[in-house]
């Protein structure tokens, strides 16, 4: 170039750059002055700075020290460190043998293959959403690895519904090859074995703060398989209402620490927010609110969006209690009063919260609803191997004031026979076929002597709810039933926030930290025969919960509870200490959450 | 709510939805809002905020203002996204102020559309009136407001008057009449609402009125802190006391002292910087709301201040970490400074520079801490023994202490030599607090004491009558972090607002205090949120009725925070804020 062409080009530049400075002043210029300043509206967002590092994490003595970084220090990320260091990172901690390598290599996600696995599309969408979710920048490097490939062998690829008896067992290799090849190979009898399989993967892979990079463990080798079949969650959506966007949320939680049963409490004497295609009358008069509604397409694809990330989905009316809004139909349409005690005040006197209501036993109406509704939920469902009849908390004074003809000496034969009349209801929604396992709160009902009067032991099963030194569990046992495990001190996740009504005392404080959820290991502690064990259920009512708390209030106890079903870990029962590893791999999981969905899990 | 169906089962959707009942709500002669069946009575109103609005005499504004009268409780239908504003006040600034509260205003009423509404809708206009220039919130600033509200029929006006002594007064008055303008939908339309003739006179009954956010021992985001800040003017609460720093970590950027953060965040992301901090004063400034910054010590701290030795000047704090933790302190890792060594102050004098240099409205008024003190810690460094003459006794660590305190108050009155007076310090009662010694160690003409015993617990009385001024933090009613550790229990929104605290000229008012161990930006908001709000009402208006007759006004309140975005736990089933009355457990005549 020239010399004076450089020149001209400068003089050129300056002018521009002269033009932009008073294009820019003047624009300035003609904003009022108070926009200068700061106003409330400019949130200030940190997400797109990055930051040098200030920390690195050494592993000593299978603990991550935290150290300053200095000139000399080797800078490496926490969750790097702890990969790499000590225990595996793993939760649900895997039941079979573990072995797993000691190097890390990095990868980008485009290197990710999946080889023939057409079966496996939904578990694999969602594999690949986790690692993607890890993914925090785009910076691309030049990757360790070649290529990531991910290899599935099902035996039985046919089955896909999940069963008590479902094998849910899964093997996994991860081998590194000489040309830099990483490839997983997941082999399980079924599709939800499978799919454990690919959540167990995602976390031998994670994201490294430093580096910039997914990373993944360069080997290793994990058997595994659950110590219960029955590993659920109930969510209560009467008191109040979640909406489908937050359910997701909970069951991707539940898909992530193998939890396996999504107990969904559809009603309550306050709502009835479902819309039954055949009894459209109960979300009609009983749903908070237009909007406040599921309908059963939301139904049906919310149970379809937990089927493939191997949930079954159960869903619960209640009754013969806990049913008042929604029930107040039948004298319109000439069907009768079809629940009593609805709204009833002082409420104090005829249920146990706020507002009452309970169906009425002496109305033959009420039975055809009742076969209405269970054909829908086994429709909605799909589920014909376990159902859920409700059945708890039943006040006989309620019945004792508002029925004609009680010619009952005790109430508690009505409450029997009603029960007995819901069952005959239920199999002739199931086509006439028995349902295998049909569930019950338990309740006064449930002890003796009207369990064994009223309850078929090989049919019925008791979700023992009482808390957990009651007699309820061995009695229960003792009398060769199957028993459900919810015991209201150790896995209710809504108790300790004090009494919510004006009156009455708190339902079921304190709070149970999530060492208590898992320290809770009652087939020990009272030397129950699992056999009758079907599993646990941690249950989140919601009285005081609606979707601005419910994953805190969930997360991280129920992950605590998910590891106690399945790899049930010994205790130290001599202190009743939790193993140090189970911290760093707690909060390892809530890095890994928290990362993933922006309303994130509580502090444990 | 059918938009993601096509067809058969968008119609099918269409149909089942069309059958879901809207609920109507009565007004009841007792002053509740009963739900009931549509259709049954068009005299019920169709929206449960609208029903709140009218029903009851105390009005629907939380907290309850001093004085609210309502002459004619007709509904009137506005024009509210065109309000004719006009401000009258003494100063550009306070122009500027106003301008930015209006604008807010807006934005809020923005949130709701208002959809094909046929009525006839009045013309809306709103004079503020400011009397006052002064532009700084603290002890002397006056925050009563007056609005009243009136119809003209024939003009088919309504006209809003706003009058205040300060620009906070009438930013209070502007979330006032925010909780009087309510929208109600039928079907068709949505309107704006609000009362033909509302009067309100209203100051509040505490100056101090706080919330304590702790971001040391888990960070909290700007973000999260502003959802705070804006439910906290909702309820006009007026203090953020924010605990910036304690053993765990130092996120605080100190211009002066980079090493604080650099040794003592979380991590380079987990850091306050100049620029956010002053966009977060002025963000709580616009929403009444003043930030008062507590550098915890002596004790509580630890995490950003270990790099003395290596800079050359000696041991800044001593036991940084020591284990085991509890012979050493009350919480890992442990961490106390280091009065014996002169170069501490200096270090003080520095991070208090930055955080004058950041509070342009200047400090009269900032928290040193000054809880916890644990006297093994001291006693385990040979340099502070040395330092105390080998003399271990009790006395002997409380002088130490109140050594360190003098010092490090000169040490901030140093850098804020420009005040035109000294500012007032803050501290926790603590074993310096003591009734036998406090007069010695803690000069009351400099310092406030914030107290966080139990409700039965003679002490605030006891520092009252020996002439110290109070802040109260209820430890077992307003410490909302108590119920998820230890055998603590946690308090309902009743037992937040049940709790009183003295009433003299001397107590300033009160806080409640969310401890953030097991709190972060993922469950913080619910967890303050709404007991805050029920503390607020107690701080503002002080009633002499309980919990139980605030209860359905509360309710409200609720919904309108989490209206607004604010992630606020619900108290009670939903049915029970639709038709309060059916969940009260005693008969109601």
């Amino acid at each position: 170039m020239k010399q004076g062409e450089l020149r001209r080009t400068l003089i050129v530049a300056t002018f521009l750059c002269f033009s932009l400075f008073v294009y820019l002043y003047w624009q300035q210029g003609t904003r009022p002055l108070h926009s200068l300043v700061l106003t409330y509206k400019r949130i200030y967002t940190s997400s797109r700075k990055s930051y040098p590092a200030q920390w690195t994490w050494h592993c000593v003595n299978q603990k991550c020290e935290r150290h300053i970084v200095s000139e000399k220090s080797i800078i490496t990320g926490l969750s790097t460190c702890n990969m790499l260091c000590g225990s595996t990172q793993l939760w649900p901690q895997p039941t079979g043998p573990v072995t797993l390598g000691s190097k890390a290599l990095s990868f980008n996600h485009a290197q990710l293959q999946f080889a023939n696995s057409t079966l496996l599309n939904e578990a694999l969408a969602s594999f690949n959403d986790t690692v993607l979710s890890l993914v925090r920048s785009d910076v691309t490097k030049r990757p360790d690895l070649n290529k990531f490939i991910v290899r599935i062998h099902i035996t039985h690829s046919a089955i896909s519904r999940l069963k008590l008896k479902t094998d849910e067992s899964y093997s996994l290799t991860l081998k590194c090859t000489k040309n830099k090849e990483i490839v997983a190979s997941i082999g399980a009898k079924t599709y939800f074995g499978a799919r454990h399989g690919l959540e167990t993967l995602a976390q031998l892979i994670w994201w490294d703060d430093y580096r910039q990079t997914l990373m993944v463990l360069k080997g290793a080798t994990i058997q595994d398989k659950p110590k219960f079949p029955y590993r659920g969650l109930m969510i209560d959506t009467a008191r109040n209402f979640m909406s489908i966007e937050s359910l997701k949320r909970v069951l991707i939680g539940m898909s992530a620490t193998k939890l396996n049963i999504f107990h969904w409490h559809l009603s309550d004497s306050q709502s009835f927010p479902v819309v039954l295609p055949r009894v459209p009358q109960l979300a009609k008069t009983g749903a908070y609110g237009p909007e406040k509604t599921y309908l059963p397409e939301e139904v049906k694809a919310l149970v379809e969006f937990a089927r493939v990330r191997g949930i079954r989905t159960i869903l619960e009316v209640d009754t013969p209690a806990h049913a008042g809004n929604g029930w107040d139909w039948g004298p319109r349409e000439g069907l009768g009063e079809l629940a009593v005690c609805v709204n009833e005040r002082p409420w104090s006197l005829y249920c146990g919260e706020p507002p009452c209501g309970q169906l009425n036993p002496e109305n033959p109406n009420v039975y055809d609803v009742l076969e209405k509704i269970y054909r829908d939920l086994l429709e909605l469902s799909g589920e014909k191997e376990i159902f859920h009849l409700g059945g708890d908390e039943v006040n006989l004074e309620c019945w004792a004031q508002h029925l004609q003809k009680t010619n009952y000496s005790d109430l508690h034969d009505l409450w029997g026979e009603f029960t007995l009349k819901a069952l005959e209801r239920l199999q002739k929604a199931n086509d006439n076929q028995p349902i295998p396992h049909v569930i019950l709160w338990s309740s006064k009902l449930t002890k003796r002597p009207y369990l064994t009067k009223y309850l078929n032991k090989s049919q019925m099963t008791v979700q023992s709810w009482g808390g957990s030194q009651w007699s309820d569990t061995p009695d229960l046992i003792a009398d060769g039933y199957q028993v459900l495990i919810s015991h209201v001190d150790a896995w209710y996740l809504d108790c300790g926030f004090g009494r919510w009504r004006e009156t009455g005392e708190a339902a079921c404080d304190p709070y149970r930290p999530w060492q208590v959820v898992y320290n809770h290991r009652p087939w020990q502690q009272f030397r129950l025969n699992k056999n009758q064990i079907l599993g646990g259920e941690a249950c989140l009512w919601t009285e005081q919960v609606d979707e601005s708390n419910l994953d805190t209030r969930l997360w991280p106890r129920a992950a605590a509870f998910a590891e106690r079903m399945w790899s049930d870990p010994e205790l130290d029962t001599t202190t009743f200490g939790i193993q140090e590893d189970v911290y760093t791999r707690l909060s390892t999981l809530r890095d890994r959450k928290s990362k993933k969905s922006k309303k994130s899990w509580a502090k444990p | 709510m059918c938009t993601n169906y096509t067809g058969f089962k968008l119609l099918l959707c269409c149909l089942l939805l069309s059958t879901v009942r809207g609920w109507v709500w009565e007004c009841t002669p007792a002053g509740s809002c009963q739900r009931r069946d549509p259709h049954v009575n068009d005299t019920f109103f169709n929206s449960l905020d609208v029903c709140r609005l009218v029903c009851g005499d105390r009005g629907n504004i939380w907290p309850l203002p001093a004085n609210y009268t309502t002459k004619n409780k007709d509904l009137v239908y506005i024009d509210a996204k065109n309000i004719v504003f006009s401000i009258d006040c003494p100063t550009t600034s306070a122009n500027i102020y106003l301008g930015n509260v209006v604008d807010y205003f807006k934005d809020v009423i923005n949130e709701n559309d208002e959809q094909n509404c046929s009525k006839t809708k009045y013309k809306l206009i709103l004079n503020v009136n400011v009397a006052n220039s002064i532009l700084i919130l603290n002890y002397k600033t006056s925050e009563e407001y007056s609005l009243d509200i009136t119809t003209d029929s024939s003009s088919k006006t309504v006209t809003v008057n706003i009058i205040a002594v300060t620009i906070f007064g009438a930013r209070h008055a502007f979330e006032s009449l925010l909780q009087l303008i309510e929208t109600e939908s039928t079907a068709d339309e949505t309107c704006f609402v609000t009362l033909k003739e509302v009067s309100i006179q209203d100051k509040p009954k505490y100056k101090h009125r706080g919330l304590l956010l702790d971001s040391a021992r888990n960070f909290l985001s700007v973000e999260v802190i502003k959802k705070n800040i804006i439910a906290m003017g909702m309820s006009k609460l007026n203090t953020l006391h924010w605990h910036m720093s304690d053993s765990q970590s130092f996120p605080f950027v100190s211009a002066r002292v980079p090493n604080m953060t650099s040794y003592g965040a979380y991590s380079a992301a987990q850091t306050y910087s100049p620029y956010e901090i002053r966009d977060l004063l002025q963000f709580a400034k616009l929403h009444g709301v003043r930030i008062i910054p507590e550098i915890d010590g002596p004790a509580h701290t630890g995490s950003g201040w270990q790099w003395g030795a290596d800079a050359g000047l000696g041991d800044l704090i001593v036991c940084y970490n020591k284990l085991p933790y509890k012979s050493f302190c009350i919480q890992p890792p442990c961490g106390q400074m280091n009065p014996a060594n002169p170069n501490l102050y200096q270090v003080l004098g520095n991070i208090y520079a930055d955080i004058l240099d950041l509070w342009t409205d200047g400090l009269d008024l900032f928290h040193m801490g000054g809880d916890e003190v644990y006297i093994p810690c001291w006693n385990s460094s040979q340099e502070i023994v040395n330092y105390i003459d080998n003399n271990r006794s009790p006395e002997a660590f409380h002088k130490l202490w109140s050594e360190y305190q003098e010092k490090a108050l000169s040490a901030f009155d140093a850098v804020n030599a420009d005040a035109t007076e000294p500012s007032s310090a803050i501290l926790w009662t603590s074993s310096l607090t003591e009734i036998s010694h406090v007069e010695k160690y803690v000069p009351k003409e400099r310092y406030i004491i914030q107290t966080w015993v139990s409700k039965s617990d003679p002490l605030p009385k006891e520092l009252l009558d020996l002439g110290y001024k109070l802040i109260i933090s209820t430890k077992d009613s307003w410490y909302l972090d108590h119920g998820f550790w230890g055998t603590t229990k946690y308090y309902t929104w009743r037992t937040v607002y049940d709790n009183t605290i003295l009433n003299d000229a001397a107590v300033l008012g009160g806080e409640v205090c969310m401890w953030g161990e097991l709190v972060d930006n993922s469950n913080v908001e619910p967890r303050v949120w709404p007991r805050a709000a029920a503390a607020a009402e107690r701080l503002w208006t002080n009633p002499s009725t309980t919990s139980i007759e605030a209860t359905s006004r509360f309710f409200s309140h609720n919904d309108r925070l989490a209206r607004r975005g604010v992630r606020t736990s619900p108290v009670v089933p939903k049915y029970c804020s639709q038709s309060h009355s059916d969940c009260i457990g005693y008969l109601v005549t």
